[in-house]
C-alpha cells in the first residue's frame, strides 16, 4: 500500500432489499469465490429466519448483533528494543464493524452440519442476546487488551 | 435481433461483453420490456439486478410516461443489467437534459471500462505465473 497518502474511503452502496449498508458489508464478507448472488440468497434467507423466530425487524436484530460483537480495543504486536509487546489500541468504528462481521461469519463457518443460512441466523440471534462465539471472541480480545494495559504507553 | 431506429430516443450501453439497446417509447405505465419479457421476469426477480435498472428510472419521475423497449445480448445477467442501466440513463438524459447532473453524479453515464484481461503466453492466466523453481 502506498505510504504517501491515505487511501480514499470507498462508499458502500446499500443493499437492494433492506436498503442497509450493514447488510451489504455482511454479504460481501459472506461471498466466496465471487458468488455474490449466492451470498445474497444465504443472507436474506437467514434474515427471514431471524424475522420468523423473533417477530422483529431483522435489521434491528442484525444491528444489535453487530454492535454486541464490535470490539472497542484490540492488541497489536509491536517490537521495542528486541522484545515484542502486545500494545492495546482503540479500534476505529469502521474497523470495529468489519471485525464484528468477520467474527460472526467465522463463528458460523466453524460450526458444521447445517446450512450456512441457518448457522448465520442462529449466530445473529445469539450475538443479539450478547451470547455466542463472536461475542466471546470480542470478550477475549477485550481481556487481552486489559491484561496488557501496562504497555499502552507504547501506542502508535 | 435489431432495433428499428425511429425518432424516439434510442441508445445503447455496455458492460463487460453485454450490449444493451434501449428505445424509449411514449407510453403509459413506465414498463420495461427486456428481450420480450418484463424486466422482473427477465432478471429472475433478482433484487440486485433489478435495482440496477431502478436506480436509473427512479431518478426520472417523468419516466412514467415512457415505456422502455430493451434488447440485450452477450455477457452474464449482472453485466446485462448494468448495460441496460447505462443505456437507459443515456436515453433519459437525451430526453431530459436537465437531469444530466443527477445522472452524472452517481456515475450512471460512464461506461465501466473494465473487461476481461487476456491470457498471456508463459503465464497460467492473465497475471498468474507458474510456480518459480530454481532448478
Amino acid at each position: 500500500m502506498s505510504r504517501r497518502r491515505t487511501p480514499k474511503k470507498r462508499i458502500v452502496m446499500p443493499d437492494p432489499v433492506y436498503d442497509s449498508r450493514l447488510v451489504e458489508l455482511l454479504v460481501r464478507q459472506l461471498m466466496r469465490e465471487g458468488k455474490k448472488s449466492l451470498a445474497y440468497r444465504i443472507c436474506y434467507e437467514s434474515m427471514n429466519q431471524v424475522a420468523d423466530t423473533t417477530q422483529q425487524d431483522p435489521l434491528v436484530v442484525l444491528e444489535q448483533a453487530i454492535r454486541n460483537a464490535t470490539p472497542l480495543v484490540e492488541v497489536k504486536a509491536r517490537r521495542i528494543g528486541g522484545s515484542t509487546y502486545q500494545v492495546p489500541l482503540e479500534v476505529a468504528p469502521e474497523r470495529g464493524t468489519a471485525l464484528a462481521i468477520r467474527w460472526i461469519l467465522s463463528a458460523c463457518r466453524n460450526k458444521s452440519g447445517r446450512p450456512m443460512a441457518m448457522k448465520l441466523a442462529s449466530e445473529l440471534l445469539d450475538a443479539a442476546k450478547n451470547a455466542g462465539l463472536a461475542v466471546r471472541k470480542r470478550d477475549e480480545v477485550h481481556k487481552m487488551a486489559e491484561a496488557n494495559k501496562a504497555f499502552a504507553k507504547y501506542r502508535f | 435481433m435489431k432495433l428499428i431506429s425511429t425518432s424516439q430516443s434510442s441508445h445503447s450501453g455496455g458492460r463487460k461483453t453485454a450490449i444493451a439497446q434501449v428505445q424509449l417509447i411514449p407510453g403509459s405505465g413506465g414498463t420495461i420490456v427486456v428481450n420480450g419479457k418484463t424486466a422482473a421476469e427477465y432478471f429472475q426477480n433478482n433484487a440486485v439486478y433489478l435495482q440496477n435498472l431502478l436506480t436509473a428510472t427512479d431518478l426520472v419521475k417523468t419516466e412514467a410516461k415512457y415505456d422502455a423497449h430493451v434488447v440485450v445480448q452477450g455477457g452474464g445477467l449482472s453485466a446485462q443489467a448494468q448495460a441496460v442501466r447505462l443505456a437507459l440513463s443515456k436515453a433519459f438524459v437525451e430526453m431530459f437534459p436537465d437531469y444530466r447532473k443527477a445522472f452524472k453524479k452517481p456515475g450512471l453515464l460512464t461506461r465501466d471500462a473494465r473487461i476481461k484481461e487476456r491470457r498471456k503466453y508463459g503465464l497460467k492466466k492473465a497475471r498468474k505465473a507458474p510456480q518459480f523453481s530454481k532448478r
